[in-house]
């Protein structure tokens, strides 16, 4: 997987959820572009050092939601033509990952400009590429607790 | 399971038959109780404790544990220092006689079965411990006898990945390295349960996580059953399914990590107002109400609609749910002025 990803203790969302949302933001992003493989559950369960099962479940959620298909032997893949995430689902985790943003700044006593150019100023990193950024961090996870 | 990587969909199929969380909660006083025929699939189960005591002089070390461990579970036993973890794991492996009530692995009593048995259980012991000037290759071949079948591959191919020479006197290896051989040699018999005792006692941040993904590793596997104790609750949390925890030798309780986490809240209320007291009852807050810079309690059984409702009220204004980690929760519950977190407790001002 070109992009990375975290589990977060802190995080509400049960692991396998994380997991999830996560794979389905790469791909919904074009990151994991259709039919690219993904890792397998063993790779990714050492990856993220979390319960192979856990994984499992997550990758099972994906196939049943045609996000992922598995050819046997052969190992996962994005499906060919993976469900576009609607523009209602996308907007609501912008707004549940901002609201995590949000509070953490107002808990630092940000104004909403200083907020928002930190948000500006990391955008821009991530799009430098690799080995030229100061945060490794996906662009799925940002913010802090709240 | 094949012992080649398994695919997805193999894993998933094996995971889906696991017994439904309320089937095996409190499983000897619930489900077990209803019915005999769930009573003999349980008692046939990689582990079972059947309310175990085990009392030193006039004190319980253990008292009444009853707990079961489904094939391909991975459980972590808690516990502070002391709490009875030992005792327990010694009565599990069939080292020491409980008291009263008995322990039983797949289905047959520890204690009076302990040499067939073992050759089914792999074991990490808290201080792996080995004559000093024997080598791994040695250990290896010392132990290939006792077990029907050992892998000799899969154990060299572990000395390899965790970087240990094998041909390396075992008292001069690390203390890390020793954690390795230990699980090395507990997995190369293919055992169909694994009891870790404090297996990363010790080990540095970079020897941990080479334990934990060997054993990761053998769980994609082989799916085998898991009995962890540690104090490394972060590891835990990733890798367990579900946690006991035990305090003065009681099972405090007994639960799918998921859930444990699901329930547990911190509330936060910035500008405490009269009535915020009062209204916080009616989240029933079980633990400290800190009255600093703001208020603070523990609630145990989170309810997002009773907590809404206690936001739009005038006293609940600002109030802010943070869920916990696993670390958390454990120290709430086990760690100082954890007494007043006992039911029906109230809360103590400060």
């Amino acid at each position: 997987m070109n992009a990375t990803f975290r589990i977060d203790a802190s995080d509400p969302r049960p692991i396998w959820r994380q997991i999830e949302e996560s794979v389905r933001n790469l791909v919904a992003s074009g990151a994991l572009p259709p039919s690219a493989s993904v890792p397998s559950v063993r790779e990714l369960a050492r990856g993220l050092a979390v319960n192979p099962a856990t994984v499992a479940k997550a990758y099972q959620r994906l196939a049943d939601a045609g996000v992922l298909a598995v050819r046997r032997g052969d190992g996962t893949f994005v499906a060919a033509a993976p469900p576009a995430i609607t523009g209602e689902q996308r907007g609501e985790r912008l707004r549940t990952e901002a609201l995590r943003y949000a509070s953490f700044a107002a808990t630092l006593g940000a104004s909403l400009e200083e907020a928002a150019a930190a948000l500006a100023a990391t955008w821009r990193d991530l799009a430098r590429p690799p080995g030229d950024r100061e945060d490794e961090a996906g662009p799925a996870r940002k913010g802090g607790p709240t | 399971m094949s012992l080649t990587a398994v695919s997805v969909s193999t894993i998933a199929g094996s995971i889906s038959p696991k017994v439904p969380a309320a089937a095996f909660t409190n499983a000897h006083a619930g489900a077990a109780a209803a019915s005999p025929g769930a009573a003999a699939r349980i008692a046939a189960w990689p582990l079972a404790a059947e309310a175990i005591t085990v009392r030193y002089g006039r004190r319980n070390a253990v008292d009444g544990v009853s707990l079961s461990l489904p094939e391909g579970a991975v459980y972590a036993l808690l516990g502070r220092n002391g709490a009875g973890k030992s005792s327990l794991v010694r009565c599990l492996l069939g080292q020491q006689r409980a008291t009263a009530g008995r322990a039983l692995l797949f289905g047959r009593d520890a204690w009076r079965h302990r040499a067939t048995l073992m050759a089914q259980v792999g074991v990490v012991p808290e201080q792996p411990d080995a004559p000093p000037g024997v080598t791994a290759r040695q250990l290896a071949r010392l132990c290939r006898p006792l077990y029907p079948c050992w892998d000799g591959s899969g154990f060299e191919a572990r000395l390899r990945r965790f970087d240990v020479p094998a041909d390396r006197p075992f008292g001069r290896l690390s203390k890390g390295q020793q954690g390795h051989v230990a699980l090395a040699l507990a997995l190369a018999p293919h055992p169909r349960l694994l009891i870790l005792d404090d297996p990363t006692l010790g080990l540095d941040a970079v020897a941990r996580r080479a334990f934990f993904e060997e054993l990761i590793g053998d769980l994609a596997d082989r799916g085998t059953t898991v009995l962890l104790t540690t104090h490394d609750l972060a590891a835990v949390e990733r890798i367990a399914d579900r946690a006991g925890i035990l305090a003065g030798g009681r099972l405090l309780l007994d639960e799918e990590i998921e859930r444990l986490k699901q329930r547990f809240r911190h509330i936060w209320l910035p500008s405490p107002t009269p009535g915020a007291d009062a209204a916080l009852d009616a989240l029933s807050p079980r633990g400290r109400v800190r009255r600093n810079w703001r208020v603070e309690t523990l609630v145990e059984n989170f309810d997002e609609e009773r907590f809404q409702a206690f936001q739009a009220s005038p006293s609940g204004a600002g109030a802010e749910a943070s869920p916990l980690t696993l670390e958390e929760i454990f120290v709430a519950l086990t760690g100082e002025g954890s007494r007043q977190l006992a039911p029906g407790a109230e809360g103590d001002p400060r």
